[in-house]
């Protein structure tokens, strides 16, 4: 939509433009709080919107983990009629698809939102407003999703939902509905969010910001955002395919009438095997923001650790069938997959090596954070090494869809994943909310929580082996399943207790700010990028000036510099070199109601396509008002004030991207070269200051105090 | 230092904890009693070169997990940050890589991946590998059970239909034809082979050859509905000359029952299980005086209108030359007659069928496995009265060869 948007060129960034006449429509007046409860439906700003993705996400996380908790207790001991076959075949499909695309996938992207634009030195994403639309069209489609229980039951056909076992044929209910329809507004909602982060890293970086001196988390986010745009269309084919055979009598996968049953199996794993490292790689990527950190030494290899998840990005595009060694394709295509997907684990395990390489001679502190991450290392190898004994095909046939499975990709899935996303709640915590996180209590969540793990999905690596079959609703006595299964449902319920603990941490801790504040500061672990330059929490404008990138680990370079053995030497005080965020005259988009209204259209429309199309119609009455409304409002409210200072320039200006003002990464390069940073001072303030940009400059004045 | 002796102690002990971990796991997986699924006890050929495959990967699997653990272990007690640690004194030096280092440690795992990939082109090449004259076996999966067609004259009209107990010779390459005849599912007897997908509307060849005479449990592994998790089958591996046996038994019509109770459930098996059920020669439309015939029609479910069920339901022909039934669920014969290797479970000394089990079937049998026959899934539940269940276990049992001892 910005695209199409009249923006006026860049050159005229400075000097006055003639305000747009277009008013909002009619009796609706445009938001303006940027405070209070109100504030959330309407914002554009990147940080509450990350914030929204995290809390949302955390709550599916429960539902997903109630799930995953009925599903521990009916395999508890065999014969267990706790859940029939058919509520059991719900569940489990819910929790799958719960954990992966309302879980692991949005609270992946809480962090991109929150701090990708933070650590590319951005005032904002490049498109607020289309931010706003990727969090309300997801959320709407995770609970439209979920409303599936109270109308004739959730989806029953497992995540990967192969046909023709997903047909109206097989599954009379109303859930696979649900599932593909939920599917596909979700899926709308993560496009726009890769699109737009996509754009972001390419042009909105800060002057000096090359590509090669992003923070690595930026970087494997960059690379998820890019594996989204191409696998998302994939896997909307298939889910459209299936909304077809489902309610229109299309056979597409049918094959007594010349469709094909296999098309659904490719066109799924096309999506979900790059789905895979969509899931992992935000989280290597916090890990290896939060090891150097807390060793203190920067990440080792760099070029390596940037270069192998682009080689994962890469690679991942070529291994989707080794989903299907037993499926009966051919013994070519098995071997190529087959060698295809072993050679995957050398860029993986590059990843493992250098984190330890950077632990090495380093000082580590064991914060939550560092623990999280840590255990993120054991766990990942685990579930890496039990990955590479079924990228052999011969062995996979034995393996594939037992219990060895479960536990290798939730070795994968959660010892990687979730335990990376813990590690960044209790490293960012304190930037985004401005106040710790208990570490004593984390440190209860963390052994609780990694015991609880190993002890749900250790054993199932032996119940597997010992042939235990995936999606079952039970066992009987004499298949010899007994005692591990018990084991892995305590484990569970131990999970269960350390996520109590967690949610307790946070509750304590906020009420413990509230009567005591006391304010972290910006920089609170010493850390080494450019989001702990700003106060925490993070001012709405984020930079009071854009800084001028010099180096990577930017921030860490102006605190120190080294000695002739390499060793770091503090040149400034932190408090010298971070920003006060009190600038007055940042122009940031305005609030806007329209991504909301759009976004309620699409569930609509979904109940609409299940129950009776009518329904639609108010949906698409939502969805094209919203359009209108979006396209006719300028993305900065002429009439609204800008901060402190609103009336210097850029009135009317309505480009969606916030900081397009800035320059580009090309222009910053040039800048860079000046001294003082004068590239700075064009973002955004009037009159602009000299930045203190250089750790040159900084360390004179550090040293004149 | 004695950071570094406390290191090195940590990581000493942690790597005798992880091998004796090893040690415990290798012990239990490897008892081969009461887990008729393990995938680690082969007892046929391809089985068994999947076996060979398995051990190297997951030594050297291992050796890695080891080396990785504990270097973490290590360097986690070694390099923590002392609690007295200052700002400015004994800071880490700022390595920022070291480029030889880390060209090293892609290239290694590279070779070591590559040595492993040359074991798994032989073995998936070996496993392709369907032998000299096969037998051949065509299996079809639906929900939720696997029907076994033996085409033995090559007409293309299977002689033998039966399900739930797959039989094969001992010594011979039998070529395992996998279809299915509604959802994608599964056919894995993991003692024999891995698994392969019985997908509509494609034939998949699965090569099985044992020399070790015996029953093997195997398990539907591709999820495909309501009772997914009880789609078990068996295959029964016979020395050749019982396979024979076998083969005899199986191509001649039952005998006549004899019995007025056995007669009785004779009629009430034409008048309700035929819609769904073959015992060959008898259709809905039989009249008295029954008779059998030793070829099972082909198709017989498709060619009988049934609005009651799936299509396709078990020939119970020669039923009782089986040892389980209902997806091998329950037990179709009475102590050991129910596990032996043999060709006919009826002369088992002291053979006694599971009337308890029939009758349990017959009374409701979707409380023995969740089915969905309103939507054709699975066996409707009858409503048969008592009398009517124990008539029909009376006729069901006569379905057997003449041979039987009287029961």
């Amino acid at each position: 939509m910005a695209i199409t948007e009249e923006r006026p060129p860049l050159e005229l960034t400075s000097g006055d433009l003639p305000p747009l006449e277009v008013e909002t429509l009619g009796v609706f007046h445009r938001p303006r709080a940027t405070h209070g409860w109100a504030s959330w439906f309407t914002t554009v700003d990147h940080k509450k919107i990350g914030i929204m993705y995290g809390f949302a996400s955390f709550f599916f996380l429960l539902v997903g983990g109630f799930e995953a908790i009925l599903i521990r207790t009916q395999l508890a001991v065999p014969g267990n009629k706790l859940l029939s076959a058919d509520l059991y075949n719900q569940v489990f499909t819910m929790h799958g698809v719960t954990m992966v695309f309302l879980v692991v996938m949005p609270l992946a992207a809480a962090f991109a939102n929150y701090l990708l634009p933070l650590q590319i030195g951005a005032r904002d994403v490049a498109f607020p407003r289309m931010n706003a639309l990727s969090l309300w069209v997801w959320l709407l489609g995770a609970i439209f999703f979920n409303t599936s229980w109270f109308l004739g039951g959730g989806a029953d056909g497992g995540w990967f939902n192969y046909a023709p076992n997903s047909g109206v044929v097989f599954s009379p209910s109303h859930g696979i509905d649900f599932y593909a329809v939920g599917l596909l507004i979700m899926g709308i909602g993560s496009t726009v969010s890769a699109v737009n982060l996509t754009v972001t890293v390419l042009n909105m970086r800060a002057p000096g910001m090359t590509l090669m001196r992003m923070p690595v988390f930026t970087w494997m986010t960059f690379i998820v955002q890019v594996l989204l745009v191409f696998a998302l269309p994939v896997i909307t084919v298939a889910l459209i395919l299936l909304t077809a055979d489902r309610m229109f009598g299309a056979t597409f996968f049918d094959a007594s009438a010349g469709g094909d049953p296999f098309l659904w199996e490719h066109l799924f794993w096309i999506f979900g095997h790059p789905e895979v490292y969509i899931m992992i790689l935000p989280s290597f990527g916090i890990a290896s923001e939060v090891i150097p950190t807390f060793s203190r030494k920067p990440i080792f290899g760099y070029p390596f650790m940037v270069g192998s998840g682009i080689a994962i990005g890469f690679m991942g595009w070529g291994v989707w069938a080794h989903h299907m060694f037993a499926s009966g394709m051919g013994p070519i295509s098995v071997l190529a997959f087959s060698l295809a997907t072993m050679f995957i684990a050398v860029p993986t395990g590059v990843k493992i090596l250098n984190w330890m390489a950077t632990m090495y001679g380093g000082r580590i502190r064991f914060t939550t954070a560092m623990l999280f991450s840590v255990g993120l290392v054991a766990m990942f190898t685990i579930g890496g090494l039990s990955g590479v004994t079924h990228a052999f095909a011969p062995m996979d046939t034995q393996q594939t869809d037992t219990y060895y499975i479960v536990a290798h990709f939730h070795y994968v899935l959660f010892g990687g994943a979730l335990f990376g996303l813990f590690s960044g709640m209790y490293f960012w915590w304190p930037k985004i909310f401005g106040y710790f996180l208990n570490e004593k209590l984390g440190k209860w969540h963390f052994w609780l929580m990694i015991l609880g793990f190993n002890l749900t999905f250790g054993p199932m690596h032996i119940l597997g082996l010992q042939g235990m079959m995936r999606r079952t609703y039970t066992y009987t006595e004499g298949q010899g399943f007994n005692g591990w299964n018990l084991v892995a449902t305590i484990g569970a319920y131990l999970i269960a207790v350390s996520i109590l603990v967690f949610m307790w941490n946070v509750i304590r801790s906020y009420r413990q700010h509230r009567a005591n504040p006391v304010n972290p500061g910006p920089d609170p672990w010493d850390a080494r990028s450019l989001e702990w330059m700003v106060p925490s929490p993070t001012p709405e404008h984020n930079f009071d000036e854009v800084p001028v990138v010099e180096d990577f680990d930017e921030f860490w370079h102006r605190k120190y510099g080294h000695d002739e053995q390499g060793r770091p030497v503090r040149i400034a005080a932190t408090e010298d070199v971070v920003q006060k965020g009190d600038a007055t005259d940042v122009h940031l988009p305005s609030p806007s109601y329209w991504p909301l209204v759009l976004a309620a259209g699409l569930p609509l429309i979904g109940y609409g396509l299940i129950f009776n199309l009518w329904w639609a119609l108010p949906g698409a009455i939502l969805l094209i008002a919203g359009i209108y409304g979006w396209v006719l409002e300028p993305s900065t409210d002429p009439s609204a004030g800008h901060g402190h200072d609103d009336d210097h320039h850029h009135d009317g200006d309505d480009g969606d991207a916030a900081a397009l003002e800035e320059p580009s990464g090309d222009e910053a390069d040039t800048a860079s070269g000046d001294e003082a940073g004068e590239g700075a001072g064009v973002a955004s303030a009037d009159e602009p200051e000299p930045a203190m940009a250089s750790a040159s400059a900084d360390a004179e004045d550090g040293g004149s105090k | 230092m004695p950071r570094n002796r406390k290191a090195t102690v940590v990581a000493l002990i942690s790597t005798a904890a992880i091998l004796l971990g090893f040690w415990l796991i290798i012990r239990t997986i490897g008892q081969p009693t009461g887990k008729p699924l393990n995938t680690l006890a082969p007892f046929g050929q391809q089985a068994q070169d999947i076996q060979n495959l398995t051990i190297p990967v997951f030594a050297v699997a291992g050796v890695i997990f080891v080396l990785v653990m504990v270097a973490v272990i290590w360097m986690v007690v070694r390099f923590r940050a002392p609690d007295d640690a200052v700002e400015g004194e004994h800071e880490p030096a700022q390595t920022h890589g070291n480029t030889p280092l880390e060209i090293g440690w892609t290239i290694v795992p590279a070779v070591i991946l590559a040595v492993l990939a040359v074991l798994n082109v032989q073995t998936l090449l070996r496993l392709d590998d369907t032998g000299e004259n096969p037998l051949e076996v065509t299996v079809a999966g639906q929900q939720w059970w696997w029907e076994y067609r033996y085409d033995l004259d090559g007409d293309q009209t299977p002689e033998i239909v039966t399900a739930t107990q797959m039989v094969m010779p001992a010594g011979r390459d039998v070529t395992v034809k996998i279809q299915s005849n509604d959802v994608i599912h599964s056919f894995w007897i993991p003692s024999l082979n891995g698994k392969k997908d019985a997908v509509p509307g494609r034939t998949h060849e699965l090569v099985f050859n044992s020399d070790n005479p015996g029953i093997y449990e195997g398990q539907c592994t591709e999820f495909c509905g309501l009772s997914h998790g009880v789609m078990r089958m068996q295959v029964k591996v016979l020395p050749p000359a019982e396979y024979d046996v076998w083969i005899r038994e199986m191509t001649k019509a039952p005998a006549q029952p004899t019995s007025a109770a056995a007669s009785r459930g004779e009629a009430l098996f034409v008048g309700q299980c035929a819609r769904c059920h073959e015992v060959n020669g008898l259709t809905p439309d039989s009249t008295p005086p029954f008779t059998y015939s030793d070829e099972p029609s082909p198709d017989y479910g498709v060619e009988v209108d049934s609005s009651l069920s799936s299509k396709n339901a078990p020939n119970l022909t020669n039923f009782m030359m089986r040892q389980t039934f209902a997806g091998n669920l329950l037990a179709l014969w009475e102590g050991d007659a129910a596990t032996a290797v043999v060709a006919v479970p009826g002369q088992v000394p002291g053979a006694t069928p599971d009337k308890v089990n029939i009758k349990r079937w017959l009374r409701n049998p979707q409380d023995v496995k969740p089915m969905d026959a309103e939507n054709n899934q699975g066996m409707p539940n009858l409503n048969l009265s008592e009398d009517q269940i124990d008539d029909l276990t009376e006729y069901l049992v006569t379905l057997g060869p003449s041979t039987r001892p009287a029961a």
